[in-house]
Order: structure tokens, then sequence, then C-alpha cells
């Protein structure tokens, strides 16, 4: 191990173990991690950007804390929702990952990478079916590390840096709307990061122990705001008796984000000067916690029974106060709480039989809870200053204050699951993995779905020459439909006889035929081992997406408004390659790449009948074969696609280079063929049908968008340009000198002193700041989902293992 | 391990879908809090009580939104005005002029929503009989859900002629105007006997201020006479309106109007008779009531000025059938059955401070004088234009139709765009032209 100390320094290796690593047949990859950050960001995801191919990980916003957007061949009908997003899971256990609305902290922010001993990523259909209508999209299981055999030890690794705003041009400013010298008083040239993290492990025959902290401050791209997150966890595992044992795993986690008002609540910065926010008040405060308990009885070496028990809890709260200098005379103050929890129970029963030294076959049967409850309570009022409010009490009161408003909702959903699987193993060449799963949500009245999957193996490698490997799959899973669209939902109508009656009437009727998006999933792949440095995978897959559930608006004779129906359909199909080399491994000097690529196609392959009477008439433009992240806009008076919002091909490379005690690491993502809109801030009318149609500003595209205000008033709203927004990144590189046992004689183990940088270098030729900044592929005029600017960091770090 | 024998399999293979059905309870949230949701919410009278509320608010949607009940009568009648942006091209039947107010006025949308209501509190009642309701206030809830549709239909068909089914039986299906309104009539007996002459509040006490605001055994008895009259059944609205009225002291009856009040929708007037008075010029009052009818003081005349201004009484209802209609309604029910003397009675004693004789009627002068009474009574209820089709006067009142005009269906209200969308319907033949 001296020749690849387990210490040195990289970005990530990724291992493709599902050929050689793995007894059973495995889809997943694995990214084993080691035990430094590879990102100054406290999000976890980003250790992800560019390293799987299919994983799609948007640094869209430079606002701290915030979550990157994820998507591993996730699709929907608006490529933008959340249910795009793979479920996240913590050894096993499923977490609550997605950020709340009302604070937008990212649970993934919860766990530093010094936690995490090992990333799966799971694509294919044969385990995407065990796991049912949690992971339509995928799913990343985040394996903690567990201690190590042997006496105690300490690890602890401290680092600060700089988060900075690369120096800005006037172009792209002005290109912004904003004003240079705003612009300056928010971005700061400069923030500091710091980040701090001590573990202790051991174990023993009697089990093992991992306890320790995190704590990690940064400021990202915004001046005067602020994110930090500090956690405590404990992972223990304890041999109970011989064939019994347990493992306690506790991840909690406190995390706080202090907002401002200019540039990111009020994105407008068009003024020269900044009003004084010495009164302003945004205070975002997550409390996460992960616990776990997992149960393994062995009734033989071939039989056991596994239980794992987990709770994922969040609660997300926000404080807002906007004083009168900056509200010209009112303050407003608000109060929002959002509490979320999954309680999950997973039981499985595993049994390994051996028909005779060619036939294997092992069998999983398992039944899974998962109770989810969010609730979310909000208040919110307005008081003027010459109605008694005040700069310097932070309350308003019901009495007076105008247009207070207060929100209570609450959610419930329970999933109840029972699985099995059947993997068959022929002379260690033909595998047949057999999966089926019952699905049971309380969502819907029909509450059973089913999920069969199936996947065979050929590994050529036992009968020929070649060194490859051949896996085809097929099966089903789905994509949950969300509660509003079945159960039908009354609304208050107004008071009657004295204001003390209030009518109610059905806003909608229940959707007796609510179900989940069904997805048909096809994998075929193929790896080969070229040399004995250099393994490559080649794969295909075809997603086809059926039964979404929308709104068809009903004709005024119905008394109900619209009612839901399921139809259209989608595909998503593509071609992933990764290849991986370890071109030299020598004691002085190695050097390891990987390169992973993605080409993907998503198109509409069925739409509703009578588009225009239905939520989806902003598909009109669309036709089978066109993409469903086309971008679709006006020209005169007919609807047509100026772009694409997703990107075509995509994927990283990374490379790991070591020369004696240093080693050099970066990783380089890119992305091609996806656009951007960017509205005008010059050509935006607000107007009833303009009869002689959209007056076009000068040097601006023909197209824009219609957005209807209700009341016959639309709004009018002209595009300036499309543009491109392919794009290189130097995402993240790094450099560590590693002292060895140089330090031996002070009792420490090993040292490492860190420097990384991220995004220190993207080439694009795109006119804004960041490419990936558009959220849905649109710049809009007033910057709604266009995130701030992402800063490019620096960070010297120190590592001691005692 | 130890084989599990094939009848074991077979049990615990039979065994599975009882686990699965179990299962079904466990799936089940019956209850989710903080929200009104379509599914289990209506477990108690209070509950159902806002779906009967609900039919009425949708009803006030109806009539007050544009003023409407006041456009569909005697706005486009030409006799009351507003000051309104619309209100010179309802005068002048300009109807499909395509500004908002008037295509929101040709949007029937609101009488069906008020028929949905009605549809789904009468299937929610269902079950709940002797459960959740005692019979008084089962009957209550289902005899004015019936009422309201009747109701509904009712304006319906006096506006636009021909309109669809909104029943689940033959839903979309056009039915003509004798069709709809001898559904109103089926509607409308069955509310009949379920309505009490006077409600009882929530404290079990008998309440003229809310017998006042909800369908009542006097307005369902008026509705349905009023139906019976628009089919030509002269004798049932006699035998129906005598049954519940001759002998009857007035505590016993009541007004029926929609209680005005807050509405989520911003659109709907809430206070329609505040700050925008409802006109009518000096000329058309000195035309409907002479100088000496006691009935001119329904309105405010200055001394200077081209107009007087209507008094609405009570500002805080919106009046669909008072108790003066009573003897109107008597005396058409009775004319129609060949009895002109108790005919004539009715009308004496409903056209208290008219100047004109009704005593020395004959068959033949009978309608023009009932129709001139329902003119000056009624003045402000929205009725006018439909009594103009009732009693086919509209030509000669409005000359600017021709007989082929009204032949065509110029009576009656164009079809907004969203009315006549997706639902296999055509625009009136009039109109489309």
């Amino acid at each position: 191990m001296k020749l690849l100390p387990k210490d040195v320094w990289k970005f990530t290796v990724a291992v493709f173990a599902s050929f050689a690593g793995l007894p059973s047949i495995q889809a997943q990859e694995i990214l084993v991690l080691d035990s430094l950050p590879a990102t100054n960001t406290a999000s976890l995801e980003n250790l992800l950007q560019g390293q799987v191919a299919g994983l799609q990980v948007k640094s869209w916003t430079g606002t701290a804390g915030s979550q990157s957007i994820i998507n591993l061949r996730g699709l929907h009908l608006n490529t933008t929702d959340e249910s795009t997003m793979p479920l996240f899971m913590v050894n096993g256990v499923p977490i609550i990952a997605n950020p709340s609305a009302v604070t937008g902290i990212n649970p993934l922010t919860y766990y530093s990478a010094e936690q995490i001993e090992r990333v799966e990523i799971i694509k294919d259909i044969d385990q995407l079916a065990a796991l049912g209508v949690q992971a339509p999209n995928g799913a990343i299981n985040l394996i903690i590390k567990e201690g190590t055999s042997g006496p105690l030890h300490v690890h602890a690794h401290a680092a600060a840096g700089v988060d900075y705003v690369a120096g800005f041009d006037a172009e792209k400013d002005a290109f912004y709307n904003y004003h240079s010298a705003s612009r300056e008083a928010v971005y700061a040239k400069q923030s500091l990061i710091q980040r701090q993290h001590i573990s202790v492990d051991g174990g023993g025959d009697y089990g093992s122990y991992l306890f320790g902290m995190n704590n990690y401050m940064a400021s990202g791209a915004i001046k005067d705001a602020g994110f930090q997150r500090q956690n405590l966890f404990v992972n223990a595992k304890y041999k109970i008796a011989e064939p019994f044992s347990i493992q306690f795993y506790t991840n909690l986690a406190l995390a706080d984000r202090d907002g401002r008002y200019a540039g990111q609540y009020n994105r407008d910065l068009s003024g020269t000067e900044v009003a004084d926010e010495g009164f302003f008040m945004d205070d975002n405060k997550n409390v996460g916690l992960l616990s776990s308990m997992d149960l393994v009885y062995r009734f033989s070496p071939n039989f056991h029974l596994r239980s794992v028990a987990g709770l994922s809890y969040e609660t997300a709260g926000r404080d807002l106060y906007i004083p009168s200098n900056i509200l010209d005379g009112e303050v407003l103050a608000g109060s929002e709480a959002f509490k979320r929890q999954m309680l999950s129970v997973h039981t499985s029963l595993n049994y390994t039989h051996q028909f005779s030294e060619l036939l294997n076959l092992k069998v999983t049967v398992g039944n899974q809870v998962v109770n989810s409850d969010y609730r979310i309570t909000a208040v919110e009022g307005m008081k003027g200053l010459e109605s008694g409010g005040s700069d310097y009490v932070k309350v308003v009161t019901g009495y007076n204050a105008n247009q207070a408003k207060a929100y209570s909702d609450s959610e419930r959903e329970k999933l109840l699951s029972f699985y099995g699987t059947l993997n068959w193993d022929y002379k260690q060449k033909f595998f047949l993995n057999m999966v089926a799963r019952a699905d049971g949500s309380s969502l819907y009245q029909n509450k059973w779905a089913f999920y069969p999957a199936l996947s065979l193996v050929y590994d050529l490698r036992e009968d020929t020459d070649l060194p490859a490997r051949f896996k085809v799959g097929y099966g089903k899973t789905g994509q949950r439909s969300g509660p509003e669209q079945y159960r039908g939902e009354l609304v208050g109508l107004g008071d009657y006889y004295g204001g003390n009656k209030l009518g109610i009437t059905q806003l909608y009727a229940p959707f007796t035929d609510a179900k989940s998006v069904d997805i048909y999933q096809f994998d075929a792949k193929v790896d080969v081992d070229i040399q004995s440095y250099l393994r490559m995978e080649l794969g295909y897959f075809n997603k086809r997406y059926r039964d979404f559930t929308y709104m068809r608006f009903l004709p005024n004779i119905q008394g109900l408004d619209y009612a839901f129906e399921t139809g259209a359909a989608l595909q998503l199909h593509g071609l992933e390659m990764n290849v991986q080399g370890q071109w030299i491994r020598r004691k002085a000097f190695s050097w390891a790449s990987n390169l992973n690529v993605a080409a993907y196609r998503n198109s509409v392959t069925e739409l509703p009948a009578d588009l225009q009477q239905t939520s989806l008439a902003h598909l009109s433009a669309l036709t089978t074969g066109d993409r469903i992240s086309s971008l679709v806009a006006y020209e005169g008076s007919q609807s047509r696609i100026i772009g694409n919002s997703q990107p075509e091909l995509f994927g990283g490379l990374t490379n790991d280079l070591r020369v004696g005690k240093v080693a050099l690491g970066f990783t380089l993502t890119y992305s091609f063929g996806a656009d951007a809109v960017l509205e005008s801030y010059e050509s935006a009318y607000v107007a009833e049908q303009l009869q002689t149609g959209f007056p076009m500003a000068t040097g601006e595209t023909a197209f824009y968008f219609k957005n209807d205000l209700g009341k016959e008033s639309f709004r009018y709203q002209g595009i300036e340009r499309i543009e491109s927004v392919d794009f290189v990144r130097l995402g993240r590189v790094g450099v560590a000198y590693h002292f060895g046992d140089d330090l031996q004689k002070w009792k420490i183990r090993d040292a490492a002193l860190i420097l990384t940088g991220e995004n220190l270098w993207t080439f694009s030729s795109y006119s804004g700041l960041n490419p990936e900044e558009n959220i849905t592929g649109i710049r809009k005029a007033d910057l709604g989902y266009t995130g701030t600017a992402l800063p490019a960091s620096i960070v010297l770090g120190m590592k001691l293992t005692f | 391990m130890n084989k599990i024998k094939p009848i074991t399999w077979c049990a615990l293979v039979a065994l599975l879908p009882f686990i699965f059905s179990s299962c079904e309870d466990y799936l089940t949230i019956d209850e989710v809090e903080n929200r009104t949701i379509a599914t289990d919410y209506y477990d108690s009278p209070q509950k159902l009580e806002q779906a009967v509320i609900g039919i009425y608010v949708d009803m006030r949607r109806a009539l007050l939104h544009n003023h409407a009940w006041l456009m569909y009568g005697e706005g486009r009648a030409g006799d009351l005005t507003l000051e309104l942006d619309m209100m010179d091209d309802v005068a002048a039947q300009r109807l499909t002029n395509g500004t908002l107010p008037l295509r929101q006025l040709t949007d029937w949308g609101y009488f069906y929503d008020a028929i949905q209501d009605a549809n789904h509190l009468l299937e929610k009642l269902g079950p709940a009989k002797g459960e959740l309701l005692s019979s008084y206030q089962y009957n209550l809830y289902r005899g004015e859900a019936l009422a309201l549709k009747s109701m509904a239909y009712f304006y319906l068909t006096r506006i636009w002629g021909a309109v669809p089914s909104a029943e689940a039986a033959d839903r979309g299906t056009l039915l003509n105007q004798q069709e709809v309104l001898t559904r109103c009539v089926q509607w409308a007996a069955e509310a009949k006997p379920l309505l009490p002459r006077l409600l009882l509040n929530d404290d079990g006490i008998v309440s003229t201020a809310l017998t006042e605001v909800r369908f009542n055994k006097t307005a369902v008895s008026l509705l349905l006479a009023h139906e019976q009259l628009w089919l030509g059944k002269g004798q049932e609205a006699y035998d129906g309106l005598t049954a519940v009225f001759e002998g009857q002291g007035t505590n016993s009856l009541s007004n029926f109007g929609l209680s005005l009040g807050k509405d989520s929708n911003p659109d709907i007037t809430q206070q329609p008779y505040s700050g925008n008075p409802i006109h009518i010029t000096k000329e058309k009052l000195e035309a409907i009531y002479p100088v000496g009818d006691t009935r001119r003081s329904m309105f405010t005349i200055p001394a200077t000025g081209t107009t007087a201004s209507l008094i609405v009484a009570k500002q805080d209802l919106l009046m669909i059938y008072s108790t003066k209609e009573i003897n109107l309604l008597m005396a058409e029910a009775a004319w129609l059955a060949g009895q002109l003397e108790a005919a004539k009675s009715y009308l004496t004693m409903a056209a208290a401070g008219a100047t004109e004789n009704y005593a020395l009627l004959t068959a033949g002068t009978f309608a023009d004088a009932l129709l001139r009474e329902r003119h000056r009574i009624l003045m402000g209820s929205g009725q006018r234009f439909f009594d103009l089709i009732r009693f086919d006067k509209v030509g000669q009142f409005l000359p600017s139709y021709t007989e082929g005009d009204l032949a065509q269906g110029a009576a009656y209200w164009p079809l907004s765009a969203q009315s006549i969308q997706t639902n296999g319907l055509a625009q009136n033949e009039y109109w489309s032209n």
C-alpha cells in the first residue's frame, strides 16, 4: 500500500466494480471517495460532478448552501420538475434530499465528504425496479464510513480559503441590467471559506465505532450573506451475539443561511445605490437528522434476515424582516416553518443456494414501509410606518397590518411495498436477474402497481479470449404523481346570510384513475478490458414514459373548471460511455484518467388529443419526435420551437497524477447542445391582445413569450437573443503534498497539505455569467429561476491522521 | 433449510390476496389535516350545509356579476340603466360586440356551477339520511338543492332558450325550452313538499330572517307556478298556488332573495345597490307609472334632471320572489285556467295603487294588463325581458327586432366562445349572423 498510500490526494477514483469486484451481478457504478473533500462547497452532489456518465450536476447558482440541479436519466413533462431528481439513500435508507421551498438549504450539505466511504450509482432497470416508485430516475446510495479495526484513530482536517466572483466586465453587467456599482456592493470580491473535520474511530471483535463532527462556513458569491453548517455523527456496529449484529447511524446537522435583500431577495440591481440593510433580516435555519438502525440475523451462512429502520427529519424555518428604508415607508415581517419527516422500515430475507458447482441462486424477498409527513405554517404581514410600524421592533401584529397572510398545510403519504429478486449464476458466465415489486401507495384509489424486470448477463471471458461482457435488461418502474392530482378539492366560495355561513363547492372532482407514470426501460451494455490498463464501457438505454397526469379544462356546462386525466408519452434514450485508464502505475509516478460521455435525446412520442384544452397547451407547438425540452415562443401569431434547454452531450474528464509525494488532479466538465433564451429588458408590454402584433424592438429576435394575466390581459415579453450554452469548465483542480513518514516522530501517521480550486475557468461563448445559470433554459428579465453569480474558490487545507 | 411442501406454498399464495387487501386500509389516509378535500369531507350537518350555501353563492355569482340580473331583464328591455360601460350596448341589443363584460354576460358558467353544486349535494345527501341529518335537515337541504337546480335551469332557458343538460344521465345533450321547463317543473314539484314555510335557525327557533334568504315553501311554490305558466299549464299552476296560499296568513309567507355577502371571487359585485344607483328616465317613468299611481314611490324623482332612481329598500338582498308576486302569479294562473273573475280579483289585489280599474278587463285585454302590472310591480327584479318573451311581446316593445329575427332566436342571448367550446354546441342562429 506504500505504492498507493491510502491518503493520497485525488478527487475521486472511479472503480467500476461490477465485473470483478462484486460477486453478484451489480449494474451500479461505485465511486470510492478518498477521505479528502473534492469540492469547496458544502454540497455533496458536487463531488459527483463529471464523474458518472449520465449524471448531470448543474451548478446553477452561487448562493452558498444551495443544491445543484441533479439529474440521472430523469425526465418529466416539465423537464425542471423536482420529480426528475434521483432517489438519495444513506446506507440504503431513503432520505429527504430535495431542498425545502422555505429556506432552499440543500439537505445534501448535512454530510461532509469525509463521512462518505463510497457512492453507489444505480441506473439499470434490474435494480431500479426493486426500488419501485421511489427511484424512477435512478438512485444514489451514499455508503457511510465505518470504524476500522484496531486501536483508536483520530482524523483531523482543517481548511480555509476564499470564494470570489471573477472580474466582471461591463458588457455582462449591462446585459443583466445591473448597475456596476450596485453589483460591486452585493457581490463580494472575496469571502472566506473554512471547514473543519474531526473524527475518531476504532474497532475490534465486538464491532466498530466512528464518531465526529464537522463545521463549514462560507458566504458564496453574495457579500454579507452567509452559510454555515455543523454536524455531529456516530456510526456504531455491535455484534450482539455471533449470528446477530446491529448498526446505529446518526447524523444531526444544523444549517444556517443569512440572506440579503439586494441582489438576492430582490434581484433588481438597476439602481446606483444599495440601501442600508442594517435592519434587514432573512434568517434561514434548518435542522436535519438522519438516524438509522440496521439489524442482521444470520440463521446460517446462506440465510440471513435484515431489517433497517430509518428516520430522515428536517425542520426548515425562515424569519424575514424588511425595514422601511427598503420598502419605501413600510415594513414587512414574515415567518415560515416547514417540517418534513420520512420514516422507513425495510426488512428482507436473503437466501443463497448452491444447486451445484455450476449453478447458484440468490433469493431476496422483502418488504418496505415508507411514511412521510410534511407540514408547513407561514405568516406574513406588512405595515406602514404611519400606522405604527417600526424599524426597531421586528413584529407586525395582525391589528392594523394590511396584507396579513397566514398559511398552513400538511401532507402525509404512505408507501407499502413487497418485492422479490432472484439472481441466477450459471458457471460464473451467465447471470439472470429477475425482479418483481408491488408498490402500494396512499396516493391513489387504485393502490397497487407492479414493477417487474429481467436482465441477462453473458461474460465472454469464460468461453473466449474476448475480455468483454454483455448485459441486457428490460423492466418497468413508476414515477409518482403528486397528491394535488388525485383526491379532489373543495373550495370556499364566500359568505352568506350575515357573513357567517361559508359556501363551499368542488374545485375539481377526485381523480379515481390516478396512478404513477409508467416507465418502461431497456438497457444494453458492453464492457471491454481493452488492455490491462484500459477499460471501456459502452451502454445504451431507452426509457419510455407513459400516462402522465394533467388537467383537462372542461366545457362550462360541467360546473367544474377542470378534471385530471392521464396520457401523453415521452422517450429518453441515449448512449453512455466510460473509459478508464490507468496509464502509469509506478511508485514514483502514476497517472490515471476517467472520461465519461453521455449523448441523450428526449422526445415527445404522444400528446393528448385536443391539447389546447389541457394544462399541456404550452406544448402545442410540439409534434411527435420533438424534444420535450424544447424552448417554445411566439413568432407572429404562431408558436414555434426556438431552442432546447437540455444538453445532448455532456460528461467529464478526470485526471489524477502523482509524482512522489505530490499529487495533482483535475476534473473538466462539459456540456453541449443546450440553449438559453434571453428575455429582453426593453421590449415587455402588458396589454390586451395587441391588434398589430408584437412590436419588436430593434436588434432583438422576432420571438416573444405571451403570458395570460387573466381578465383578457396579456404580458408580452420580447426575446433579445438565443444563445448556445455549450461549455467546458475546469470544475475542480487540486494539488496535494503528502508528508508520508516524515511526521511519525510526532505520532502523526499521515499528513497532507492540500490546495484545491473550484470553477477556476469556464470556456463558453455564452454572454452571461454562468452557462448553467438558467434553470428553465430561459434567462428571465426579472432573473427569476436564474442563479446568482457562481464564484470561483481556492482553499488551502491540512489533513492529519493520528 | 428444509424443503417446503407444495401445499404450504399454495397456502402462502392463497394468503397473499388477504395480505394485500388488509394493506388497503393501511394505505388509506382518511383525514388530511388543514385541507378540504372532496373525499370524506361531509361528515357533519354543518359541512353539508356549507354545500347548500355553496349553491346559493354560485347562484348569486350568476346573477350579480356585471349586474347580470338587471342586464338580462330591465337593462336589455331598455327600462333601467346603470353607470356601466356596457349599458349602452346592452340596451341597444349589441350583445356580441366583444367587450369583456358582455362576453362574461354571455357565459353561462355560473349557472352550471350552481347546478353542479346542487347535484353534488344531492349525491352527498343520499348516504347522510338518518345518519348525520335530522329529517328536517335532510328535507330542507334536499328541497333547497332541487329548488335551486330548478331555478338555475329556469334562468338558463329564459336567457338562452335551448340549453344543454348537466345531468349525469345525458350530460351535454341539448334540450329545447319545453324539455328544460318540464325538468324544472319536476324538480320544483319534488322540492315543494320538502321545504318548510318558515325555516329554523341553529337553535331550532323559527327565523324569518333565515327564511327570507333560503328557499322556503312560498318561494318554491312561486317558482313552480312560474315554470308551469311558462309551459302554459295554467290549471296546474292555479291548483298548486291555491293549495299553498289560499287562507294563509301573512305570517306564514316569506320573500325569498339571495343574501349579499363577501365572495372569494373579486370579480363579483358584493354591494350592487351601493355607489351605483339604478336609473330610469323620467320619460320612461311617466309612461310606465302614470301620475296618481302610488308605485311611483318606488323611485326617487328629483325635481330637476331627466332621470329618477330606483329605491331598493333591502340593500342586503337580491330579491328573487317577493310575496308581491303571489297575487300576480295567481292572477295569471287563474286567467290561463279560464277563471277570469278570479284572475281579475287577484290582479286587482296585486295592483294596489294603480290608477286603472281592472274589474273591467276582458279575456282579450287581461294579458296586456297583467304584463303591465308585472312590469310595474317587479321593476328592478330582472323579470321584464323574460316576461316579454313569455307574453310574446318582444317585437312590440323592441321594434328593432323583426319577426324573422325573433324566429331565429334574437330574444335570447348569444353564447360566449367559452360556452360553445369543446361541447359541440353552435351559436344561436340570430347571433351567428
